[in-house]
């Protein structure tokens, strides 16, 4: 039984083991090929005035020679060429001449060992992914040792067991630091060199250099480093991005090892990636409120994008919002989203027990009328509501606000709370009723504190969409101290300069506590959406 | 039985009273005065003359901007609507899987529902600047460019960004009505599956989507809906702007109205949405009632 059991988890361990060996050698060559090319200006000359053959030219070439020989001289730097670029022009005497341009050109590539022997970041990062690779293998090495191999999986003692996780893991971010060298390079030499080298004082910048050097040039250019590197291009070779499947492979095998199998744990690898991916690209918006609002002006529109994170936390912003109002819309906005869940309520509340509990000639035409209403967002008929509004002499209120939200939330308050008065059985009304109590009283009574969930489920719901609301607002209220939170941010952006950083400090003021609320809420949506909405 | 005794026949309607008073009154009142105004000749000032008959109509489809912001009006409904409801789909698949942290996934996920869309807007429209945007900033310092890009080189890309932070907003409208949906499968109808051998993709197409189709059904129509109907995206990035070519239906008829004076063009295309989402409704109407006569 159990040699019939382990005969092809040996074979499957044995493939792993090869296949693992196999990519790491594969990896060891992907080391050796050129990586990243770069390509700079070592040394310029122009010579004006001058003929393609003259004494002025054969000066120059001179000059230039002399000096791409002192770089070629040194071998290991890469192939240095010189160029020369003739222009044609007239001059003020009407003789034609030409411009001629030197430069001494270098072009190198350098490889996965000479990276991970310079002293810029990006050497150290790689340096790191090689070590953790290696490590892996060392202790995958170990787990197997002894004639472990064919060991099933279950018998395997525990710390082996442990060590052939660790190594997974290890593997793994080996894999992850590979794209991150790459982006680290682009980083070094466009930000941290070009960009700082036009603020000479920044700090840790010479020692940066110093390894730029000595990596690119060999240590020859000492003080012109900068000129040198202001005109480098680069790019990475297909040997760094091989790295990437390469180590997925190795990966692959180690987790064959590990687990027995491999697909479960990759199509878990890849639900995990996926929700990750999700939770980042949701949460990013809020990333930038945040560091916004607590930067300076300055700061938030800067044109070189110089920091992630705020230099300095500016707190006061939350003082300079208060004094521009945003309190007092924060209060209209409670006092609007409460007053419209109010009416909301009250209104839906009885009109929802008696769609549950009673029978009635024209039930489905009301429904119809309530789903109907559903369908019309205010925004088509803002020149109706405005209108009726004018007649109504409630234009420029909080409290014709408070009804029309009232009213384009009745749909969902009834169709929130029916669905829960439907799902709790009408004994114990019905009981009630027994007992000489009246329909108003049952549902006082009896169902309201049996459906809470329910209620402040609604509740929340509703107060979160009046609260949300802009577009009726901006054009029912033309006081500028009425207005709601979602219409009051919009004074920090005029039409040529916008705020952000109070934009975006108040619009935090106006997001949280709606946020903290739909938590709350969360649970129950899912439930109430289904009894509301999709059970009829 | 889940009725209870009413003692008289009226008191039914005495408890939808309110209710009724609430939407007539501020639901059927602006779609009246909608209608009157439409056909009616409104001077600049905003006073109503005499019927007109259907010349606000052909002024607002004569004017060259309309064909284009129909087609932007079609654009922005289907590829919103659609990528949301699979993207939701596919996010509410994953949601619904067992693993380590989902709570804390779905809480995140509920985000951008709770949170206003003109903030969600302005925060975007800050994010895509060109000169100082967050997300050159954010990449350039992770060196994943070189250069800053221009984000927003042309209205066309302009107007593909609404459609995705519209895509971004609605998504967890979507995944929350297919997680009820998912929820309420009972886990037998996959063991049945799984014994008589059916794949992943198998159970997808004969058990789960059949049994989620409902809740898919309702969330893409009240999507269609309030997609249709929303606003403060496109007003908040571009206003519409160059010249009304990214302007939906709902933006080009506010500016309309409030900015332009033109109110009589404006209801009459009030009226053209207002019978565009009856259409819609009617068609949700028939679905869910059909389903009532189910029950």
């Amino acid at each position: 039984m159990i040699g019939l059991s382990s005969r092809p988890s040996t074979k499957r361990n044995l493939t792993a083991v090869i296949l693992c060996l196999t990519a790491a050698a594969l990896m060891v060559v992907l080391l050796s090929l050129p990586l990243f090319h770069f390509q700079s200006v070592l040394f310029s000359k122009k010579s004006g005035n001058t003929f393609v053959g003259d004494e002025r030219y054969i000066a120059a070439s001179a000059e230039v020679t002399e000096a791409a020989a002192k770089y070629q001289a040194h071998q290991a730097l890469g192939e240095v060429s010189i160029t020369e670029n003739v222009t044609e022009r007239v001059n003020s005497k009407g003789e034609t001449t030409s411009l001629v341009t030197f430069q001494v050109v270098l072009s190198s590539s350098r490889n996965g060992w000479q990276i991970m022997a310079s002293s810029l970041p990006f050497g150290g990062i790689l340096r790191c992914a090689m070590l953790l690779l290696v490590g892996a293998l060392v202790l995958m090495g170990v787990s197997l040792s002894g004639g472990m191999l064919n060991e099933s999986l279950r018998a395997l003692p525990k710390w082996r067991k442990s060590l052939r996780g660790i190594s997974c893991w290890m593997v793994l971010l080996s894999l992850a630091l590979i794209p991150i060298t790459a982006m680290n390079t682009i980083r070094v030499f466009e930000r941290e060199i070009i960009f700082r080298l036009s603020t000479p004082e920044a700090a840790g910048l010479t020692e940066l250099l110093r390894s730029a050097d000595l990596f690119l040039y060999g240590g020859t250019a000492g003080e012109g480093v900068g000129d040198m590197l202001s005109g480098l291009t680069y790019s990475s070779t297909f040997a760094l991005w091989a790295m990437i499947p390469v180590l997925f492979l190795i990966l692959a095998s180690m987790v064959t090892l590990c687990k027995g199998e491999l697909k479960s744990t990759l199509a878990s690898g890849a639900l995990y990636l996926f929700v990750i991916a999700l939770c980042v690209i949701t949460l990013y918006p809020y990333y930038v409120m945040v560091i916004t609002a607590f930067r300076e002006n300055s700061e938030a529109t800067d044109m070189y994008f110089t920091h992630m994170f705020p230099t300095k936390w500016i707190w006061s912003n939350l003082a300079d919002i208060t004094k521009r109002g945003v309190l007092g819309y924060l209060m209209n906005s409670l006092l609007l989203a409460g007053g419209a869940t109010l009416i909301a309520l009250v209104c839906g509340i009885p009109a929802a027990y008696a769609m549950a509990r009673m029978r009635f000639a024209g039930k489905k035409g009301f429904l119809g009328f309530v789903i109907m209403s559903q369908m019309f967002a205010p925004v088509v008929l803002l020149v109706g509501i405005s209108r009726l509004m004018n007649t109504l002499h409630l234009n420029d209120s909080l409290f014709g606000l408070m009804m029309v939200n009232a009213a384009f939330n009745q749909a969902f308050a009834i169709w929130l709370l029916r669905g829960t008065f439907v799902s709790i059985s009408s004994e114990m009304e019905q009981a009630a009723c027994i007992d000489g109590c009246n329909t108003v009283g049952a549902l006082i009574h009896v169902l309201l504190p049996m459906s809470a969930p329910g209620i402040v489920t609604t509740l929340i719901f509703v107060f979160i969409n009046a609260w949300n609301e802009y577009t009726i607002s901006t054009v029912l209220i033309s006081t500028p101290a009425k207005n709601p939170i979602t219409v009051g941010i919009t004074q920090f952006s005029s039409f040529n300069m916008i705020e952000w950083q109070y934009l975006f400090a108040s619009s935090l003021l106006a997001t949280i506590p709606v946020i903290i609320m739909f938590l709350f809420i969360e649970k129950h949506l899912v439930s109430g959406l289904t009894s509301g909405g999709v059970k009829g | 039985m889940n009725n209870i005794l009413v003692r008289h026949k009226w008191e039914p309607y005495l408890w939808l009273l309110p209710s009724i008073v609430l939407m007539t009154v501020f639901v059927v009142f602006p779609i009246a005065i909608v209608f009157q105004l439409s056909f009616s000749e409104i001077s600049r000032s905003g006073l109503v003359g005499s019927f007109i008959g259907f010349r606000n109509f052909s002024d607002a489809i004569g004017d060259p901007s309309f064909g284009t912001v129909m087609m932007n009006t079609l654009y922005w409904v289907v590829s919103v609507v659609g990528l949301s409801t699979l993207l939701g789909f596919i996010t509410a698949m994953v949601l619904n899987k067992k693993f380590v942290g989902r709570k804390i996934a779905r809480s995140i996920v509920v985000f951008p529902w709770a949170t206003s869309l003109v903030i969600q807007a302005s925060v975007w429209n800050y994010i895509i600047k060109y000169e100082y945007g967050n997300l050159n900033n954010v990449l350039l310092n992770l060196g994943i460019i070189k250069d800053a890009v221009n984000w927003r080189a042309s209205y066309q890309i302009e107007f593909m960004w609404e459609c995705g932070i519209g895509i971004f907003v609605t998504i967890p409208f979507v995944t929350f009505c297919v997680l009820a949906g998912l929820q309420s499968i009972d886990a037998a109808y996959y063991e049945a599956a799984t014994v008589d051998g059916a794949g992943f993709w198998k159970k997808l197409r004969h058990v789960t989507i059949p049994l989620v189709k409902p809740s898919l059904t309702v969330s893409t129509v009240l999507n269609i809906i309030y997609v249709f109907n929303s606003f403060p995206i496109i007003y908040t990035i571009t206003k519409g702007a160059p010249a009304n070519k990214t302007d939906t239906l709902v933006t080009y008829l506010y500016m309309l109205a409030f900015y332009d004076q033109k109110k009589g063009p404006a209801t009459a295309l009030s009226v053209i949405g207002f019978v565009i989402l009856c259409i819609v409704a009617g068609v949700y109407m028939m679905i869910t009632m059909r389903k009532e006569d189910e029950l």
